[in-house]
């Protein structure tokens, strides 16, 4: 049991530490992406859909504060939203059967689009200033989460599958 | 899920809801010194950050000039630092020249400047917008500092070095950020005002009174030193338009010189010790 649990945990620092290399090289070379695609979000909901609404928050805080710490904005916002998203993505999940694709798709496609109103609200509050859509790539952003997320997961299910 | 089980996990939510929420009204007003915690996260993960382009750019590079044509690409990288250098120097010279110092003054000058001068490359942008700051490969060790000024390869001003700087990384505040201010003067009619983010890539420059008729549409602006942050002279953004307002200003929306696009090396430029450096 305890190893299980220490077998997690390493698991989703190394997906932390994979989402802050790909936010790195990205945003080195092509920042426009990180504005379509949240690493940070993807990690958060795939480990929570797998390991539940406690690892879903715990990691979506981890994930949130270290998103936070490079960017200008107020500290702690993205930790309180990816808290949530966390949470509520590995609650709901425990009680509703999201594991067909579609359905895995459109649970995240909510989960994420909640996320980022929640984010946009927050930083409109808190800083006072319109947020910056973009051009409206912003709004792709619950679209890709979703579908590489499900698309994740699918393959993570396969996985298993065949080691069963 | 047991009722015992699930008590827990909403305490659990609630202890890491309530902790974001003081973690975020601490921090209200804004404007104040990153928090302890926020720079030691920083602090520990920009180290991982440096690696993983370093490593990302050792690749790409290795690739290069085993496959590609590594002579050229050797004299290319050259050129392109003696560029990036003689833009940087032409710029101050062009600044010197202006004041009409002796050329002896000039001279010295630029001997100081060049060694003073470092060279950086961007490894990270802002996740939450993009036009609010970045990160630079360069830290205390080469000699940064909060507050320095920060140029691009063609001598234009990007922003400037703000807290936390680590051992080997900086973050740099661009000047598209609203909440950054730069003194700035206008080429010809020589109107003073506060140049500031606005929204995306535009930028404002504020407080010039709708009397005057200083600020005209196309006008250069340059940095006027006045900020005790950026040296006098530092080529800024263009007028766009001037609107009429209803307050006593004028609305003047300006085109940073910067392009977020293609920034890749930057300078950082010494610290100045007072207006009219």
């Amino acid at each position: 049991m305890r190893e299980t649990v220490l077998k997690d945990i390493l698991r989703a620092v190394l997906a932390t530490l994979a989402a802050f290399v790909f936010y790195s090289l990205i945003g080195g070379v092509r920042p426009s992406v990180l504005v379509v695609l949240n690493a940070f979000s993807l990690i958060v909901v795939t480990f929570s859909i797998g390991k539940g609404e406690i690892f879903g928050a715990v990691l979506g805080a981890v994930c949130g504060l270290v998103q936070d710490s490079f960017s200008m904005g107020v500290f702690g916002v993205a930790g309180l939203t990816k808290t949530l998203l966390g949470f509520w993505t590995g609650y709901i999940s425990k009680r509703m059967d999201v594991a067909p694709l579609l359905r895995n798709a459109v649970f995240l496609l909510i989960m994420s689009t909640l996320e980022l109103l929640l984010w946009v609200i927050l930083t409109a509050f808190v800083l006072k200033d319109k947020v910056d859509f973009r051009h409206g790539l912003l709004v792709l952003q619950p679209i890709v989460t979703s579908l590489l997320g499900s698309l994740l997961l699918s393959v993570a299910r396969r996985v298993q599958a065949r080691r069963a | 899920m047991p009722h015992r089980e699930k008590r827990t996990s909403f305490r659990i939510l609630i202890g890491l809801v309530v902790f974001h929420l003081l973690l975020i009204s601490i921090q209200i007003p804004l404007g104040s010194e990153k928090k302890l915690f926020e720079r030691a996260v920083f602090f520990v993960f920009s180290p991982v950050q440096k690696a993983a382009v370093s490593a990302f750019r050792g690749l790409a590079s290795a690739w290069d000039n085993y496959f590609d044509l590594r002579r050229v690409r050797r004299e290319n990288l050259k050129l392109k630092q003696d560029l990036f250098f003689l833009s940087q120097e032409k710029r101050f010279l062009e600044d010197r020249l202006q004041m009409f110092k002796s050329e002896t003054e000039v001279r010295d000058s630029l001997e100081r400047f060049r060694t003073s001068l470092i060279p950086a490359r961007v490894v990270g942008s802002d996740t939450g917008n993009l036009y609010r700051s970045l990160i630079l490969d360069k830290g205390s060790l080469a000699g940064v500092r909060p507050d320095m000024a920060v140029c691009d390869r063609y001598g234009n001003l990007v922003g400037r070095t703000i807290a936390p700087v680590s051992l080997n990384e900086a973050m740099v505040q661009l000047i598209t950020d609203t909440e950054s201010s730069v003194s700035v003067v206008s080429a010809t009619s020589k109107a003073v005002g506060i140049f500031t983010g606005h929204q995306g890539s535009r930028c404002l420059l504020k407080y010039i009174v709708a009397t005057t008729q200083a600020g005209k549409e196309g006008e250069d602006l340059f940095t006027t030193g006045f900020d005790k942050i950026y040296p006098a002279g530092i080529r800024v953004g263009r007028i766009l338009t001037i609107r009429p307002t209803a307050t006593v200003f004028k609305e003047i929306v300006v085109q940073p010189y910067f392009n977020y696009g293609t920034l890749d090396a930057v300078a950082i430029l010494p610290r100045v010790s007072g207006g009219g450096e």
